[in-house]
């Protein structure tokens, strides 16, 4: 089970470090029927705004009721969810409170969405609590004015320390207290960062501070991503990837990542090989030195993959971190003594290291059962030890 | 002697080299004369240009060797300042003996991009007079042509059946191992005339027994070619392109198989498959071009990715 859910508060009391937020949707919850019925949370990424909806539902003892944009924008769905959820009681609750979560993750081709959100609200018996990154988007505009807003900060170096500190202990992890600290500062405010970078280091060998880059270069990619991925291509995508604070060559892993979760079939067919002839381009870059060929990759990666779909796309889609680098990173570290054997083998019969990792199979036969050439490479313990493996 | 047989029965003298006549008969005359020039050995792997590296300088300097020669290995060493400093290093100190120069050995020189051959013309020029510069590479297309004017080319074809027949019985009469005609056909079939290979193969087929048949050989094979191919095949033409991208990066990281291997076994596994002939051909064509690619350098996990999906376009009929 991920940490960022096991260890998820589920009351008010357990949250830390929005005193003032819960204070406020106590007060929204309280005047319900008299003032807005509908609040939208806003702020960065990691601050605790589905879970303080969630306790929020504990406190009054009712039951969530869930959308997301793509549930928004089918009328008919939405009718069918929605018409029992606003005009019937619940079974077994008294209450019910509607959740729209990220709800800035609708997308141009949604915008149908919006309007029917609009009308939930008007007609709505149930208190609607929303979710957003940023909702200062002028097509929010209408939206704005028909909700109370609260704003969340993010959480401060100091929660996010103890915090982790604590799962550490739940955990019995013997992490060091620089390591903490810095993966509390790396985390930028973002909680749930820093409890997914706590459980990475987890599962490696000696905690090894790997690849915890800031992630706050991430918000503009995912909005870059769904741009490309969900709308119909236009020109302004062009230049799309400038405003990432990112080098290219990790665009390409993100698009990579995330094409098979948008795309199928023909257009998946489509989209990988223009992301195949990107690569192209890079390798001719480097090759050739001749830079304007970046204008190629940068055409192919973001309007030839937007050109890859048939029509716009709707709905929500959480798009991945690239995972293909920590994984070779990581096997890389159970490989580690196959590779040592590999270099001393190497060096000794006059081929290359790569050659003898391809060839392991076969060299692994010959050296398990021979003590004599063991000796002769000078093997470790250990060494002999993942040859019986 | 080394129990690694690769090494132990690693010609050392220029006639007991199989299957390069010719390449060998002028490198022979060449190093006769106790001055040679760069040179380049362009071939397959498991030919003998190490092996004919090593008897060159053992051949020049007789136990002296080890003080006057040098190998490098451009895939493994990281970068060309790396190999820069280590020859500058070996070539400062004069040779030892009547041989007025040093030699180094650069095996995989097609692993160095462009930059770093440029980089590596420099570095032969500045130290000629000390130091000969040997060369290895898999294809000579792959290295700058100033770097081929300076040296001369000594191509190695793939062995044929005949020499490695002969590297085979003579190793198995050494070894006392009984070995049956047909397991040496699937010998040759199996290492695709790799003398090395097929030494290991060999070696590690008799770690099992002595008495070597077509069977056992073609397990040892088996074991070493890149498995499951099939079943990340089977995902992507059945359109479940996440599980195939899955399990192809599991099978190429968890046995180190690289992109160039898979592309093989792709390419040989598509006969296999219950598709439409014109959509085969489509699929080989693909194929062939994403090796291109591969081979001339691309990132090998994208452009396999690729590929995979235009076999997801196959499954659904679609060319």
């Amino acid at each position: 089970m991920p940490w960022v859910e096991k260890y998820r508060p589920k009351k008010f009391e357990e949250i830390k470090g929005q005193d003032e937020a819960i204070f406020k949707i106590k007060e929204f919850l309280k005047n319900f029927g008299k003032k807005k019925i509908a609040i939208i949370l806003y702020g960065p990424p990691g601050t605790g705004k589905t879970t303080l909806v969630h306790a929020a539902a504990k406190e009054i003892d009712s039951e969530i009721f869930e959308l997301n944009a793509s549930d928004l924008r089918n009328r008919e769905k939405l009718k069918e969810i929605l018409k029992p959820a606003v005009e019937q009681k619940s079974l077994s609750k008294e209450d019910k409170i509607i959740l729209v979560d990220e709800v800035d993750g609708i997308s141009e081709s949604d915008w149908g969405g919006l309007t029917q959100l609009m009308e939930i609200i008007d007609s709505s018996s149930y208190p609607i609590m929303i979710t957003a990154n940023d909702i200062w988007d002028k097509k929010f505009s209408p939206l704005r004015k028909k909700c109370d807003l609260l704003p969340l900060n993010e959480i401060s170096y100091d929660i996010i320390k103890s915090v982790i500190l604590d799962i550490s202990k739940k955990e019995g992890l013997s992490i060091t207290d620089d390591l903490i600290t810095e993966l509390s500062i790396k985390a930028k405010g973002d909680l749930r960062a820093a409890i997914n970078d706590l459980q990475t280091l987890s599962k490696l060998k000696d905690y090894f501070p790997i690849i915890l880059d800031e992630r706050n270069k991430e918000t503009d990619i995912f909005n870059s991503l769904r741009k490309i991925f969900k709308e119909k291509p236009s020109n302004d995508m062009l230049g799309i990837f400038d405003s990432v604070n990112m080098s290219i060559d990790d665009i390409i892993l993100w698009v990579e990542e995330n094409i098979p979760s948008e795309y199928s079939g023909e257009e998946l067919a489509r989209a990988y090989d223009l992301l195949s002839k990107t690569d192209l381009f890079k390798g001719r870059i480097y090759k050739q030195q001749y830079w304007r060929f970046l204008v190629y990759e940068n055409i192919f990666l973001s309007y030839g993959i937007a050109s890859s779909k048939k029509k716009p796309k709707t709905g929500f889609t959480s798009y991945k971190r690239p995972s293909r680098i920590l994984q070779i990173w990581l096997n890389n570290q159970k490989t580690f003594k196959k590779k040592s054997i590999c270099e001393k083998y190497s060096k000794y019969v006059h081929i290359s290291q790569r050659r003898a990792m391809a060839d392991f199979p076969v060299i692994k036969q010959i050296l398990k059962s021979n003590f004599g050439i063991q000796k002769e490479l000078k093997l470790e313990d250990e060494e002999m030890e993942y040859l019986k493996l | 002697m080394s129990g690694i047989w690769t090494e132990k029965y690693r010609p050392s003298k220029f006639s007991d080299l199989v299957g390069q006549d010719n390449s060998v008969k002028r490198v022979e005359a060449l190093t006769g004369s106790l001055n040679i020039p760069h040179m380049m050995f362009a071939g397959p792997a498991g030919t003998g240009k190490s092996t004919l590296a090593l008897i060159i300088v053992k051949e020049l300097y007789k136990e002296n060797w080890k003080e006057n020669y040098l190998e490098l290995n451009a895939s493994d060493e990281r970068g060309i300042n790396v190999i820069r400093e280590k020859v500058k290093n070996f070539a400062r100190t004069k040779s030892l003996g009547n041989i007025p120069f040093k030699i180094i050995f650069l095996d995989e020189a097609d692993a160095l991009t462009p930059e770093a051959q440029q980089a590596l013309r420099r570095t032969m020029e500045n130290y000629s007079t000390t130091c000969r510069f040997l060369l290895s590479c898999n294809y000579s297309s792959k290295i700058i042509d100033p770097i081929q004017s300076r040296c001369a080319m000594f191509r190695f074809k793939l062995l044929e059946k005949k020499d490695i027949e002969k590297v085979i019985l003579k190793i198995a009469e050494m070894e006392k191992l009984t070995i049956k005609p047909d397991a040496i056909e699937m010998l040759y079939e199996g290492c695709e005339g790799d003398c090395r290979r097929c030494i290991n193969i060999l070696q590690s087929t008799a770690s099992i027994s002595p008495s070597i048949n077509a069977e056992l050989i073609a397990t040892i094979i088996s074991n070493t070619k890149p498995r499951d191919i099939k079943v990340v095949l089977d995902y992507a033409l059945s359109g479940d392109f996440q599980k195939a991208k899955e399990k192809l990066l599991d099978i190429m990281l968890k046995e180190s198989i690289s992109g160039q291997d898979v592309i093989k076994a792709i390419q040989k596994e598509i006969w296999n498959l219950q598709i439409e002939p014109t959509i085969k051909v489509k699929l080989t064509e693909k194929t062939g071009e994403t090796e291109f690619r591969i081979v001339e350098g691309s990132d090998p996990f994208i452009q396999l990715q690729a590929l995979l999906a235009s076999f997801v376009l196959a499954g659904l009929g679609k060319e």
